[in-house]
């Protein structure tokens, strides 16, 4: 009886020992900024890094437009506060590239100006940062390269190493739309090139910008009619030009996938 | 035995007891512990409610509502009493009646309750297409329910009747034949294209045809529309058949317009739909979303060769069709979704390439329905003397051709115009001169007059087209002729073993040249009648 007891204790032990409460672990590792994707796709993995890089051209712009604003997220790590919490941001010179000059092709970061921008709002974790670009002649000629990152200060470590910084690349020469994006890439206009863009321009007579790209991206037959009359228009021109085919600035034939 | 024997031995009774003791005791554990094991299976088992039972099963029966009903919208009404009865004695029944839509894309449909009562009197609202109406009964003793479905093909006066494509030598319209309770015309209205869109279409007419599943907002939302096309050879039209109103005028059938106006036909084949206009060929994908709008013009080939189709094709719900092209004398398939042609690979026995055989086409037409088999006639270039008849089995990647050389002396060399008999017997009906229409059997090549308009009128059109709808089932071969005082007649014969009957079963009269008559109905589809010109 005493060993029969002894088990049913040691069984009431046991089942007692079977559940206990989730330990979740708090974040208490300070306050981190870095960037990150638009708010509408925070838990979407494959946009983490979607934002990266932006490109931006005043091309479409009318000429009495001298400066523009270019937008990224960025997010507080470790909750919110009951003050608004400024972070800093300053340039990084990218090797091989054009670099943007600070109060030349944008408005620097310590700008009175703008410096007031940069600021997570009290009980907020997000705010969008506006790099402002300005336009200039050296733009008809150059395309620039602005690489920002994080600096720790005051409020913020930084965050994740692949999300402390993004960079721009402008010019006001065509350039490749931000919609232009891996997917169109690979199922309906392929490889970016300048010369492919221009001669997208010259033969449809739209401006595949972001804006008609997006359209096209909602209207599958449209994307359909546009992509199979880019082949037509390419076979024709190729046609018309036997020893001189379209290439890119890189010799490379153009094509369409 | 063992114990027996021993508990007869005085020496070993004290220890049987023990030994009898420590089982007992033994048992007592054993059982405890059963005892707690069963307490706690009981946790593990619940009530078996026994919900069995073996009686008949119930049969609802109803009575009084046919399958399908012809409705006209904004006009007829649901007006019935179906007879419930069931062979449960304390039936009590609740009912609902309920409609929904058919032949849907690119959303669910929504099955909207009516009423609740035993007789429903409901005017249809409903837009013109088939409708599904769905009575319910419900023994709440029971709870058993029994379902009835009739379909509802929603009309309006012009989505039922015969119509006529018809033109004046420059300008084209339409005439509607009604045919309110048989398929034997009652009155008509005349030139009801221009009435309802004030104007007329430019050119002589060309063909009909229908697109049960065409892209349109007529109705607010992109969805599957009732179409017909108009062609002429100057112009082109999509008209909503429950309105007769026009959809698309040509310049907004194709994402960009085609430089040259001369618009050919549309049909309809597998997953696709297709517009030539001046030869080349502009699809639609039926199988991604769509706008009911042409895309590209499609290549010839990869280098962008030039092409001019054929105004004679084969097409068919399973299979991509096939058209013909002029200027490489080759047969050619396509499909909506691409921007190109696609060649034809040869059967391993065929009587004649399928590309480049220096070949016009006279006439192609499908022989079957159900079948993707044609009957072509083609004319040699190099010598115009020479012409063949050919049996087409259009596989894409087995072509094959049955050539028959036309004799010099035979009717079907000089025919000028042709229908295939659809689906019947093996023969082809044409045209000779202008007033005869003759039959050729394809099996043994005998050759018979079927017709000859009287005096004064020449044939202009010959069609056969066949429907099996109930109450206006109707298979006919239908004569179109112009009077020397420029009025038309459609004469509509039955046949017997392919021969025409001395008379027409129905004629349709009015002014101009015929070039098309079809027969639309509620529950017309794009299948009801091959694709052919």
């Amino acid at each position: 009886m005493k060993k029969i007891i002894s088990i049913i204790i040691l069984a009431i032990v046991f089942l007692s020992t079977a559940c206990e409460e989730n330990n979740f672990k708090i974040y208490n590792d300070g306050d981190l900024i870095q960037f990150g994707p638009e708010e509408s796709r925070i838990y979407m993995a494959s946009y983490n890094l979607v934002d990266t890089t932006k490109t931006y051209t005043f091309y479409y712009k009318q000429a009495t437009v001298i400066q523009d604003t270019v937008f990224f997220d960025i997010y507080a790590i470790g909750g919110v506060s009951s003050r608004n919490r400024s972070f800093a941001l300053k340039q990084d010179s990218v090797a091989g590239a054009t670099n943007a000059v600070p109060g030349v092709d944008y408005i620097a970061f310590d700008d009175p100006r703008v410096k007031e921008n940069y600021i997570i709002k009290a009980g907020a974790v997000h705010t969008r940062v506006p790099v402002i670009l300005l336009r200039n002649a050296k733009l008809k000629t150059n395309t620039l390269t602005l690489k920002i990152s994080t600096v720790a200060n005051e409020n913020f470590r930084l965050g994740e190493k692949s999300n402390i910084w993004r960079k721009i690349i402008f010019t006001d020469r065509l350039s490749q739309p931000n919609q232009w994006d891996a997917n169109m890439t690979k199922y309906y206009i392929g490889n970016y090139s300048l010369a492919k863009y221009v001669f997208m321009i010259q033969a449809t007579g739209d401006k595949w910008d972001d804006d008609f790209i997006l359209t096209l991206k909602s209207d599958y037959s449209l994307m359909s009619f546009y992509t199979s009359f880019l082949k037509t228009s390419l076979i024709d021109y190729n046609n018309a030009h036997p020893t001189s085919l379209l290439k890119d600035e890189n010799g490379v034939l153009v094509t369409f996938p | 035995m063992v114990f027996w024997s021993l508990s007869h031995n005085p020496y070993c009774k004290l220890e049987i007891i023990t030994s009898r003791n420590k089982k007992i005791e033994k048992m007592k554990k054993y059982n405890i512990f059963m005892l707690i094991c069963l307490s706690a299976f009981l946790h593990s088992c619940f009530n078996v409610v026994n919900d069995f039972n073996y009686l008949t099963p119930e049969v609802i029966s109803v009575t009084g509502l046919n399958t399908s009903y012809d409705r006209i919208s904004q006009v007829d009404s649901l007006n019935f009493t179906p007879t419930v009865s069931s062979t449960d004695q304390n039936a009590d029944f609740e009912y609902f009646w309920g409609i929904y839509e058919t032949n849907v894309q690119g959303y669910a449909p929504k099955l909207d309750t009516l009423c609740k009562t035993l007789s429903i009197k409901y005017r249809i609202i409903q837009p013109a297409k088939a409708w599904i109406l769905e009575f319910g009964v419900k023994n709440k003793h029971t709870g058993y329910t029994k379902i009835v479905s009739s379909t509802i093909n929603v009309g309006t006066k012009f989505t039922r009747g015969w119509y006529v494509l018809k033109d004046d030598g420059t300008l084209s319209d339409l005439d509607l034949f009604l045919t309110p309770t048989t398929i034997v015309p009652t009155s008509s209205i005349e030139n009801v294209y221009s009435l309802v869109n004030g104007k007329k279409l430019d050119g002589k007419g060309l063909g009909l045809n229908f697109e049960s599943t065409y892209k349109s907002t007529v109705t607010g939302v992109n969805a599957n529309t009732r179409a017909m096309f108009i062609f002429t050879d100057k112009d082109a039209s999509i008209i909503n058949t429950n309105t007769v109103k026009e959809i698309r005028p040509f310049n907004t059938c194709f994402y960009m317009t085609p430089a040259v106006k001369a618009p050919n036909f549309m049909i309809v084949g597998s997953s696709s739909d297709y517009f030539v206009n001046n030869g080349i060929l502009y699809g639609i994908s039926t199988i991604t979303n769509n706008f009911g709008i042409f895309g590209n013009a499609q290549m010839r080939d990869a280098i962008n060769s030039p092409y001019r189709l054929s105004k004679y094709y084969l097409t068919h719900t399973n299979n991509n069709p096939v058209f013909f092209d002029e200027t490489s004398s080759s047969f050619v398939s396509a499909s909506g979704a691409s921007n190109m042609l696609s060649p034809i690979t040869n059967a391993a026995v065929t009587s004649m390439s399928a590309n480049k055989n220096n070949k016009t086409l006279l006439y192609l037409g499908p022989k079957g329905i159900t079948t993707f088999e044609g009957v072509a006639v083609l004319q040699d270039k190099t010598n115009p003397a020479l012409k063949i008849l050919s049996v087409i089995t259009p596989s894409t990647t087995a072509f094959k051709m049955v050539n028959d050389t036309l004799l010099t002396t035979s009717k079907l060399y000089n025919a000028v115009n042709y229908t295939a008999n659809v689906g019947d017997e093996s023969i082809l009906y044409f045209v000779v001169g202008s007033n005869q229409v003759w039959s050729r059997n394809l099996v043994n090549k005998f050759e018979q007059l079927q017709f000859t308009a009287p005096a004064g009128e020449t044939i202009t059109y010959i069609r056969h087209r066949k429907s099996t709808e109930t109450g206006y089932a109707f298979n006919y071969v239908m004569i179109g002729t112009t009077t020397d005082s420029g009025t038309y007649n459609v004469r509509m014969f039955t046949k017997t073993a392919g021969n025409l009957t001395a008379t027409p079963t129905i004629t349709l009269t009015g002014s101009g040249r015929v070039t098309d008559v079809f027969y639309l109905s509620p529950s017309t589809s794009y299948l009801t009648y091959p694709n052919a010109y």
